[in-house]
């Protein structure tokens, strides 16, 4: 079994030809980076940084200019790279005429699912996505949420290793946001590699293992999540029922050790938490 | 038969129901197909007209009218326009990231617009062919009674001039998806498709001029040659009369030639527009 | 790089051998549609055009332009009448009816509009009328032979141009060989004989009349139920005329009338 990376980038750089001139317009410049096994990886930018470009190129839907890709170990744009792979693209859109289960099987058989199994696969990705009501609707008649869902269903029917989500929450409810984002952890689970690029970044840090930031065509930082976001030099302590005499004690004892208090403030939970709290009534993590 | 190309042939499959589904849902295409029964169904009533061509001939020239003026402005639309809504809509990206390649896309595309194309050519033909033999049995009748000679129909000659009709639309199919596999817009494909549709047709104006040398200068032959080589010669496809009225007058091997022809274009065609698409960032 | 530019080649190649097939196809093809030469579409090549856009209409068009024809055959426009009834016959070749008239109207009307265009008949002398008369009705007859090639040698355009070669040209030689042609056909009608006879006759080719006329009743016309008397009436009056000693005449037949 092949245990390497997920996704390797090496080098990548495209350069667009505009008007009749031919001015380049470089779009990635000299990307690199590896997307280990089985993580959720996270992709942001700001708008134009090169990262729809960049996942266009990982789905060879677009050619470099220079530089290599190889997903899961098969050279990039094949079809055996391409099988292996789900796609859920930006605002998706499908044929209105067909059913949610129609559309589904239909990418079942694309993407290489046995006719015997495919009812099954259909089966396996709408329960996931939570659309088994809705399935037999066409998908003219579906919400915004539902078209995401639809949508994640069909990237995921054939089981792929690896499953690039881009903006999967755009436009959608925080309560279906979330659903997503459950979604996404139980793909996680099952050992699948998933790239997601969002604007969403407080989905994005309770989800992903790694990000990868780009801005202008560069790549400007790439780690783990926990690494890029904790501040080693400061710690966080909650403490209940502070008095002001304790917390001159307190700043005293610090004070011998070369430690300071810089601030103290109240936990805030998010308004996040809060909306999901009193829509659906029950407490997330 | 080796496993890649069953697969590919099942993804062909699939792409070709999807689009023959969304093609025959369209209204254009109800529109058109009514608007062109309407048209064979009133021949009858115009054979007023009739300056001694004969009422059958007169009823064969507005169905076969039908078939190609409205048949011809189905192909470039329709092909043009389930290309292009697969790119506006953004449903190529879902598709073509998958494991189907650009050729594979290109084939489905074109065999489901080429099915709906047949749809609308064998209804036309069989309300057609319902017409001509209706009154060719009176016209028969009469004739016999007044001893005259009974008018000739030939309703298999009539289905191989359908058939050539479908291999006709099928070329132009196959043109307009090469064009539009380059082309950025809608627009641009339907007019470009449109003028080489008409060149098409005309293009038996430079095959006569080829076959009668000794007019030309050699630079004037070699661009003509050229065109005739580029341009496919739609007229070939021309010759219902022949077939349904005047079956004697068909040479042997004609129609299976023009067919052989027809399907050469679409193939080259297909192949052309699959390497231009196979560059087209999406 | 490499294999794309192979690519390229094949396909050009085969787009070369589509183009070498399309052309014998188109060889084979021609023969059923009717031949459109270059000379003959060049007057009218806006119409040669039109008939390769239409794929079918040809007959509606037609019709459309023949009667569109008669307007300007209303206002004498000998130009703009020829155009039109050219375009009817151009696409639609195979009808009698177009071609026929069209020649009856460039033989037998043309010459009069262009002498009144001239100023009329006491204006014009009349050897320049003859001449014009004569030059119209080979215009006419033209565009008639032109319709015997399409439609495979109509009967009626033969007669029609055997007789305008007669009324108008005084030139029954060849007013006996369109006669002629159109008796050999299989839908020769019964006076077409006695036509080709009298014009051969009329040609000063006397003996040659009376041979052809009487191998024709007797092998074709006297087999008929009625054995032809009108034309064993006009092969005796040659007998008569040809002063045939008994012998060199037909055997006299028993319904035959005494006269």
């Amino acid at each position: 079994m092949n245990t390497g990376p997920a996704i390797t980038v090496n080098g990548l750089t495209k350069d667009f030809r505009i008007g009749l001139r031919g001015l380049k317009l470089r779009a990635v410049d000299n990307v690199s980076f590896e997307i280990p096994r089985g993580q959720v990886f996270g992709l942001l930018g700001p708008n134009g940084c090169g990262k729809s470009t960049t996942l266009k190129i990982i789905l060879g839907l677009v050619s470099p200019t220079a530089g290599k890709v190889s997903i899961l170990g098969f050279p990039f744009a094949t079809t055996a790279a391409r099988s292996r792979t789900g796609f859920l693209p930006e605002a998706p859109y499908f044929h209105k005429f067909l059913t949610g289960r129609e559309l589904v099987a239909y990418c079942a058989r694309l993407s290489g699912v046995k006719p015997e199994s495919v009812n099954h696969a259909v089966e396996e990705a709408l329960v996931l996505t939570a659309m088994t009501e809705a399935a037999d609707r066409t998908i003219g008649t579906y919400s915004k949420g539902m078209l995401q869902r639809i949508g994640l269903a069909q990237a995921i029917v054939h089981d792929p290793e690896l499953v690039i989500l881009d903006e999967p929450t755009a436009g959608v409810d925080p309560v279906g946001s979330a659903a997503i984002g459950q979604m996404i952890k139980s793909m996680k689970s099952k050992g699948k590699t998933i790239v997601l690029c969002s604007h969403l970044l407080g989905q994005v840090e309770q989800v992903c293992d790694r990000i990868a930031i780009m801005d202008r065509g560069k790549l400007v930082l790439e780690g783990r999540v926990d690494d890029v976001l904790t501040r080693r030099d400061q710690n966080i302590i909650t403490v209940e029922n502070l008095t002001p005499d304790a917390r001159r004690a307190a700043e005293e004892v610090l004070a011998q050790h070369g430690a300071k208090i810089t601030s103290i403030t109240h936990p805030r939970r998010s308004l996040d938490d809060l909306f999901r709290e009193l829509v659906t009534g029950s407490r997330d993590a | 038969m080796p496993n890649f190309m069953k697969s590919s042939l099942t993804r062909i499959s699939w792409m070709t129901r999807l689009t023959f589904l969304e093609a025959i849902r369209q209204r254009f295409f109800a529109f058109l197909i009514l608007l062109s029964a309407a048209l064979v169904l009133s021949s009858v009533s115009f054979r007023f007209l009739d300056f001694g061509h004969g009422e059958l001939k007169f009823v064969c020239d507005f169905g076969f009218g039908g078939m190609f003026l409205f048949g011809s402005v189905l192909a470039v639309v329709m092909s043009a326009q389930l290309f292009f809504a697969e790119m506006d809509n953004r449903t190529a990206l879902t598709l073509l990231a998958k494991p189907v390649s650009r050729t594979e896309f290109l084939v489905g595309k074109f065999i489901g617009v080429w099915l709906v194309l047949g749809v609308f050519i064998f209804t036309l033909s069989t309300l057609l062919g319902i017409i001509l033999w209706a009154r060719c049995q009176e016209l028969t009748a009469t004739a016999i009674e007044v001893g005259k000679a009974p008018p000739e129909l030939s309703i298999t000659g009539l289905l191989s001039y359908t058939g050539m009709q479908w291999a006709r639309l099928g070329v132009v199919a196959a043109m307009i998806l090469m064009v539009a596999s380059l082309a950025r817009t809608f627009l641009f494909t339907v007019i470009v498709g449109s003028m080489l549709v008409v060149a098409g047709q005309l293009q038996w104006l430079a095959q006569e001029t080829l076959l009668k040398p000794g007019e030309l200068n050699f630079f004037s032959k070699a661009l003509l040659s050229i065109s005739t080589y580029i341009i496919p010669n739609l007229q070939q496809f021309n010759i219902g009369d022949a077939l349904t009225l005047d079956h004697g007058s068909v040479a042997d091997g004609a129609v299976t030639l023009a067919l052989f022809s027809g399907t050469c274009y679409i193939v080259v065609f297909l192949f052309i527009g699959s390497l231009i698409f196979r560059q087209r960032e999406i | 790089m490499k294999a794309l530019r192979v690519q390229w080649m094949l396909a050009i190649f085969c787009l070369g051998l589509a183009g070498v097939i399309a052309e014998l196809s188109w060889t084979k093809v021609r023969v059923s549609i009717p031949e459109m030469g270059k000379k003959q579409i060049e007057p009218s090549l806006g119409q040669g055009m039109l008939l390769g856009i239409l794929g079918g209409f040809r007959t509606v068009v037609a019709d459309g332009a023949w009667i569109r024809s008669y307007v300007l055959w209303e206002r004498r426009d000998r130009a703009g009448c020829e155009a039109l009834m050219r375009t009817s016959c151009l696409l639609d070749p195979r009808a009698r009816f177009f071609w026929e008239n069209t020649g009856y109207v460039i033989g037998y009307d043309m010459a009069h509009w262009e002498i009144r265009k001239r100023g009329g008949y006491a204006k014009v002398s009349a050897e320049i009328q003859d001449d014009l008369f004569k030059k119209y009705a080979q215009h006419g007859i033209n565009v008639m032979d032109e319709g015997i090639k399409y439609t495979g040698g109509n009967v009626g355009i033969l007669i029609s141009a055997g007789q305008m070669s007669e009324l108008k040209l005084k030139d029954f030689s060849q007013a006996a060989s369109y006669y002629k042609r159109a008796s050999e056909s299989k839908n020769a009608p019964w006076f077409v004989h006695f036509l080709c006879a009298r014009a051969l006759w009329e040609s000063g080719e006397t003996k040659k009349a009376y041979d052809w006329y009487r191998e024709v009743w007797q092998k074709k016309l006297s087999n008929e139920d009625d054995h032809a008397p009108d034309d064993l009436e006009h092969l005796r009056f040659m007998e008569d005329q040809l002063h045939l000693a008994l012998l060199q005449r037909i055997p006299r037949q028993s319904w035959e009338k005494n006269n």
